[in-house]
């Protein structure tokens, strides 16, 4: 029972897009015209330099149409869904959450799982267009390329917690809307999504070390290039592993306030 | 003048309602800073890289991001409601405005007050000042005006795009998704020499998504690469009228796609 | 099913920030919120038996839906006591949801973007109700309120009526003992009204819910309800059966008659006063105590006098809600100036 349990709150998302062929176009799309453009970036910003910041052109190339991938796996129209704690609160819907024998936090995370595993399908898919014309390399070994997974997994979860906390801001500030695309823009920033860490200055570097982000994307797409060595893969993933209990019990605890807010308001 | 008035009216109302949200406003502000410090890193940090980019010098490199946060701030504070419209749409908003007697448009300009907009424009004005001390341009009076008016003709030109998108989502309350990757379009691939790129993606960039007449083609003109972006000097030259222009035809597609409104069920 | 609501003494008080008037005082707002206490729920206290439905009516802000959410459990009283089904619902919030069932107005539960079946089949999950049983009461449903004409059209589709019958759906889906509904039939038209008034009597006579109704269509409450409780301000104002209320506030009705004989003595009656008397034209109505119902009068005056005409008013409920509602206005006002109304509290 609890297995069919959680697929059903977990396909929400693909079954969406599944009845909504023109979002999977678009997304298409985007994914393609993004690869596109983000490679013939770099190539270009590469044309007269050699290696720069510890990365040459192919690894900087590869680094940033995986970053593009895997950003796909939470990158969906979420709003569309009318299933946002943002918009939840806007309607006043989000009473249901908490009017079902599903703990609010229970049915997000499921959420969330079918999300990121519907993600993982375009993101795959994409990945092997993407070796099979030489876009991007392979990884180096089979070491590389599991520690890379494991890694990726890790970044995947702290993403998750990332987040979510976003979304846990809704329900203390009811209109946020612009602040959540800006708090976006931080995390892809952050993580490295539209350009390597590795090419800002050394304080941004020291500081986004201290934040979460960068544990999302920049540690599994660093070592999957190399810029990472594999002496070093055990530290990284153990400041992962690290962020995603932080998170976790961080995020508990707004979970727990949440409900007594909502409690308190009545929705 | 009794618009203006009725307009500023508001618009104060507006600002004052923000100030109601007081987490939120002061959240917002305190967002605004980490922004303002991310755009300014983000800006700067492949110049320092990637010397001699596209043939151009640092210092003027500069001068295309300046260009176009300080038209992307002026955008957010003045027209910017029209993105992310596909949601309100949703909730019957136009509805409301079309039974009132003002035009729909300027009434979902004054929907709410942008209060990231201060943060957006502290930033621009910001790095407008850094590429400005760094250039080694004269800075005569006529090339001073010419950078205002790009600076507009980019606002313009931002706003045109995204009433476009607001256009379709009058339709298709599902076109926000473009907009918010246009969004994500103009912030990556605007603040580059576009002659890095291959001619079809420059081509593309140009003609397909006109990003390139927000500040590419204004910042060429300014610092003299006005004859290798690929395209006529006069065409990149005329960018600000292009941006007028597109933005007064972008205007006239609203106002075909609000007669042909049909509505929101429900 | 023993799906009784019992509520003793329950009072909310919510705290809210007062905005001062103009910028100045919107930038003070900002700095140094002003707290002020309003009570929204005061010492309610009504019981609902099992399989009986109950409308709680009341005008606009009276403190009905604060009423519902603290019974749902999503909000905790401040004061007193409510018991659902045997369940304190605000401290065991999902053993409580398992029993009950809700709609809240126009707000649906269901998934936007998906056909309204699969929402039916995330809460069949959600509620881990067996799959026969599910379909069972789906066909029931569908029987009821004509679902399956739509209910593989995605919710985003759906009109106000076809969405609210599908949410209605949901909310009894696994078989709620006590359902409460909060302005169910809002904005829809007069066919699904009936359409969902037929269904709500079905679910309360055949299956023997408990059902908490609020809702300020009249008709409705006289199709379906037996028992009111009426609140004000927060405050309960009536708790009875509708011809008690109608015979506390609503015995407004007139008979008029046209006399055969111009020359007939007319004179009260007992219990009948007489209102008008203008040549053949007479018009009767109740007097000040021991007024007969309107039939029994308009039987009396028939008996009494020869008339050619005869018609009678009647207040409808509609009225008597009015006539009700504003005595409670008057009770309130008598409360609010016991020093208890809204004072200001210091943060």
């Amino acid at each position: 029972m609890a297995a069919v349990h959680a697929w059903r709150a977990a396909r929400v998302t693909p079954l969406g897009e599944l009845h909504t062929p023109p979002r999977m176009t678009a997304a298409l799309l985007r994914l393609t015209v993004q690869v596109v453009l983000v490679a013939s970036l770099w190539n270009g910003l590469y044309a007269q330099t050699g290696t720069t910041a510890g990365l040459d052109r192919d690894q900087a190339v590869t680094y940033a149409v995986l970053a593009v991938l895997a950003s796909r796996l939470r990158e969906l129209d979420q709003y569309a869904g009318r299933d946002t704690v943002l918009q939840h609160m806007h309607f006043g819907t989000i009473v249901y959450w908490y009017l079902r024998p599903l703990a609010p936090q229970r049915y997000y995370a499921l959420r969330a799982l079918g999300e990121q595993l519907y993600g993982l399908a375009w993101a795959l898919a994409g990945y092997a267009v993407c070796l099979a014309v030489g876009v991007v390399r392979p990884p180096e070994s089979a070491a590389v390329a599991g520690v890379f997974a494991l890694s990726m997994l890790l970044g995947q979860w702290v993403l998750y917690y990332v987040m979510l906390v976003i979304d846990q801001l809704c329900f203390w500030t009811l209109r946020n809307g612009a602040a959540m695309l800006i708090l976006i823009f931080a995390q892809n920033l952050l993580s490295g999504v539209y350009a390597p860490l590795w090419f800002f200055p050394d304080w941004f570097i020291t500081l986004s070390g201290f934040l979460p982000f960068q544990a999302t994307l920049s540690v599994p797409l660093s070592l999957y290039v190399g810029r990472i060595p594999l002496s070093e893969a055990g530290a990284q993933l153990a400041v992962q592993a690290a962020w995603v209990v932080v998170l976790a019990l961080f995020t508990r605890l707004l979970w727990r306030r949440a409900a007594r807010r909502v409690i308190s308001q009545g929705g | 003048m009794n618009a203006v008035r009725i307009a500023w009216r508001i618009t104060r109302l507006n600002f004052r309602a923000q100030l109601e949200y007081r987490s939120e406003f002061l959240m917002m502000i305190a967002i605004g800073a980490v922004w303002q410090v991310s755009v300014i890193v983000f800006a700067t940090v492949l110049l320092t890289r990637f010397t001699g980019m596209g043939g151009w010098d640092s210092s003027d490199v500069l001068l295309i991001p300046a260009t176009r946060m300080l038209a992307h701030g002026l955008f957010v504070l003045f027209l910017g409601r029209v993105h992310g419209l596909g949601r309100h749409i949703q909730e019957g908003v136009i509805d409301t405005y079309l039974v009132r007697p003002m035009p729909v448009y300027r009434q979902l300009q004054l929907a709410y007050f942008p209060t990231n907009a201060i943060g957006d424009l502290t930033v621009a004005a910001g790095l407008m000042v850094g590429a400005l001390s760094r250039s080694n341009l004269d800075w005569t009076a006529g090339r001073v005006t010419y950078l205002v008016v790009c600076v507009l003709g980019g606002m313009l030109l931002e706003a045109a795009l995204f009433t476009v998108v607001a256009c379709a989502s009058l339709r298709f309350p599902a076109a926000d998704y473009w907009g918010r990757w246009l969004e994500e379009l103009l912030g990556t691939f605007g603040s580059y020499p576009l002659n890095v790129l291959p001619r079809a993606v420059g081509g593309f960039l140009t003609f397909g998504l006109p990003l390139a007449f927000v500040a590419y083609f204004p910042a060429a003109v300014l610092t003299g690469h006005g004859d290798d972006t690929g395209v006529p000097y006069w065409l990149a030259a005329a960018s600000p009228l292009l941006g007028a222009a597109a933005f007064l035809a972008s205007r006239l597609l609203w106002r075909w796609s609000l007669r042909h409104y049909t509505g929101v069920n429900g | 099913m023993s799906g009784s609501i019992e509520v003793r003494g329950l009072s909310r008080t919510f705290h809210t920030t007062v905005r001062r008037p103009g910028f100045a005082g919107a930038l003070k707002s900002l700095v140094n919120p002003e707290r002020v206490a309003k009570e929204a729920v005061v010492d309610v206290t009504f019981d609902v038996a099992p399989g009986e439905l109950l409308a709680l009516l009341g005008p606009n802000g009276a403190g009905k839906s604060t009423t519902i959410k603290m019974l749902t459990g999503i909000l905790t009283p401040t004061a007193g006591e409510a018991r659902v089904a045997g369940v304190v619902p605000y401290e065991e919030r999902e053993r409580n949801a398992r029993n009950i069932g809700a709609v809240f107005g126009q707000r649906t539960q269901l998934w936007w973007d998906l056909p309204v079946r699969e929402s039916f089949a995330i809460l069949r999950d959600i509620y881990e109700v067996p799959e026969r049983e599910h379909r069972a009461r789906l066909g029931e449903f569908d029987e009821l309120l004509d679902l399956s004409s739509f209910w593989d059209t995605r919710v985003r589709h759906l009109s106000l009526g076809q969405r609210v019958r599908c949410d209605l759906a949901a909310a009894l889906l696994h078989d709620p003992p006590v359902v409460f509904l909060d302005e169910p039939t809002i904005g829809m038209d007069v066919v699904v009204k009936e359409q969902v008034r037929e269904f709500l009597r079905h679910q309360v006579e055949e299956r023997g819910r408990t059902v908490l109704l609020t809702t300020h269509d009249m008709t409705e409450v006289e199709r379906l309800a037996e028992r009111v409780v009426l609140i004000n301000h927060g405050r309960l104002v009536l708790d009875g059966s509708l011809d008690e209320i109608r015979r506390k506030f609503g015995s407004t009705w007139q008979v008029r008659a046209t006399l055969a004989d111009p020359h007939a003595r007319v004179e009260p009656l007992p219990g009948i006063a007489l209102l008008r008397h203008d040549g053949l034209k007479v018009v009767f109505g109740p007097a000040e105590a021991d007024a007969p119902t309107v039939h029994q009068a308009l039987k009396a005056v028939i008996e009494r006098y020869e008339v050619t005409d005869i018609a009678i008013d009647e207040a409808d409920l509609e009225d008597v809600m009015r006539a009700a509602y504003v005595q409670a206005e008057a009770v309130s006002r008598a409360h609010a100036e016991v020093p208890s109304g809204a004072r200001a509290e210091g943060v």
